[in-house]
């Protein structure tokens, strides 16, 4: 997938893609880069729900911890069960395998309007 | 305003992750945190820690003075050797922790942290009264370089510095690199190391210099991140975290420190010697978590289902993988080593186990 062609990315360093009837959440580059060292993950449970902006995960790295907020609201279908294992692999892709949960979305048109592409994105942090 | 060191432009160069630390802004990461944290523990690493305070003092009652603010007997510290020692209030409480070295007749010299030197300087002048002391504050005219790990010691001979028979805790005036500085043999890593105090006009050629002859050794550049884990991992004491100025030094396990058969009279001494005849309400452990959950600064500790205490520092453990912490707690006798306890992270309690302090195996035996 071209994740940084499709993805949306919040102003928290979030990205949502659609994949099919899916959207993937994870963290941008930007974000794992700030970070630093990533030595625990904690995902929600499969089924859950949560509203645009509502914390649905914790992460923390060597040096503090720090929430996850939801780029759009929806239910989570798949979490990534291998990255919670292997937290510190995130340091290397965010993208491909390091994406966070999977969701069904219906509010996710309008949840996405705020949202930036990954150029704006990319703008808005210089 | 943030300050800057001398060495400032260095750590950008290099790509460091600057941060502001009390009220300087400072490399916290060169590259990862836990790569430079296995670099210090395997080969070697050099820190810029110019932000720390550097003050010396002088005159013909130095001595008396300065035993009369420690617990620590200073009028037994021999010539350029160093002791680590607290500063403490009227009630015992910590107002920082510092290393004094003797650097000859009545001249000392007291390394203290960044974000108690004024603090200090300020305790330090009210208690001088009318002693024939010079309280002379260079923080400002210092840079100091510490390299630490096991192979620190190749470093410095690599410089030209015949070590010869300088043993941990001792401080020397030497000329390195044609510079003249000096280096003590201390660190904050539970490694071998020195530390070299230079003019801040040379710091930055030390600096260059280290990492040159370094190289063959493995050096690296370290920054406050790993610093931090590093310390933790030796049980070393955090002014503001595992030290304040509600904390003795007897609540903060420092009691092999203090002195009992001292008998000059310091700020807090009946508290503290009256906490080590009659036992204190609180005491400092070290802890690891027996899950993946990581303790932080702050987080409540429970035992039995009842709150006994916060966590002061928590973190990961590089060297042992593992997640570490102190922590003060109520100071009941069911609470000892391998006692499990527990602490609230989001809300939620998570086990962890008493253990001996340091978490690692002491390295830095000279």
């Amino acid at each position: 997938m071209a994740f940084k062609e499709e993805m949306l990315c919040s102003k928290t360093h979030e990205y949502v893609v659609k994949d099919g009837n899916k959207y993937v959440i994870g963290l941008t580059d930007y974000a794992v880069e700030q970070l630093g060292d990533i030595v625990f993950l904690e995902l929600p449970e499969i089924d859950s729900e949560f509203g645009k902006g509502e914390t649905f995960a914790n992460i923390e790295s060597v040096k503090a911890a720090s929430e996850i907020y939801m780029p759009i609201g929806g239910k989570v279908v798949e979490v990534n069960e291998a990255l919670v294992e292997a937290p510190e692999t995130l340091n290397e892709d965010c993208y491909e395998n390091g994406w966070l949960i999977k969701i069904e979305s219906d509010s996710a048109d309008a949840d996405m309007e705020d949202l930036l592409s990954y150029t704006d994105y990319k703008e808005e942090l210089e | 305003m943030v300050k800057q060191t001398c060495l400032h432009d260095k750590h950008v160069e290099l790509g460091a992750k600057m941060v502001d630390f009390a009220g300087w802004h400072m490399p916290v990461q060169y590259s990862s945190i836990i790569e430079e944290h296995k670099t210090v523990r395997e080969a070697v690493g050099l820190f810029d820690v110019s932000h720390m305070g550097e003050v010396f003092v002088s005159g013909k009652d130095a001595t008396e003075f300065l035993n009369k603010i420690v617990p620590q007997s200073i009028d037994k510290l021999e010539y350029e050797k160093a002791v680590y020692c607290q500063l403490p209030n009227k009630n015992g409480g910590l107002i920082d922790d510092l290393i004094i070295y003797k650097l000859g007749i009545e001249q000392y010299l007291i390394i203290c942290n960044a974000s108690r030197v004024d603090e200090d300087i300020n305790w330090i002048s009210i208690n001088k009264g009318d002693m024939d002391v010079t309280i002379d504050n260079q923080s400002h005219n210092y840079s100091l370089l510490a390299i630490q790990g096991p192979k620190a010691i190749d470093v410095v001979k690599k410089m030209g510095y015949n070590i010869s028979d300088q043993k941990s805790f001792t401080i020397k005036p030497a000329t390195i690199e044609g510079l003249k500085l000096l280096v003590s043999r201390t660190g904050y890593t539970g490694e071998d190391g020195f530390e070299l105090m230079v003019e801040n006009k040379d710091a930055g050629y030390l600096w260059d210099k280290i990492l040159e002859k370094g190289q063959e050794f493995g050096i690296k550049p370290i920054g406050l991140g790993a610093r931090d884990t590093l310390r933790l991992e030796a049980a070393l004491h955090l002014y503001g975290n595992d030290l304040d100025e509600t904390t003795t030094p007897i609540e903060a396990g420092l009691t092999w420190s203090v002195p009992k058969d001292k008998v000059a009279d310091y700020n807090g001494k009946d508290i503290i010697m009256g906490q080590i005849a009659n036992g204190v309400n609180k005491k400092l452990v070290g802890f690891r978590m027996l899950g993946k959950n990581i303790a932080r600064h702050e987080y409540e500790v429970y035992y039995n289902g009842e709150k006994v205490g916060h966590v002061t520092s928590g973190g990961v453990s590089p060297t042992t993988g593992t997640n570490i912490g102190l922590a003060y707690v109520k100071n009941i006798p069911e609470i000892c080593t391998d006692t499990i306890i527990q602490v609230m992270i989001r809300e939620k309690l998570y086990d962890a186990q008493i253990v001996k302090r340091p978490f690692i195996e002491k390295r830095n035996k000279v």
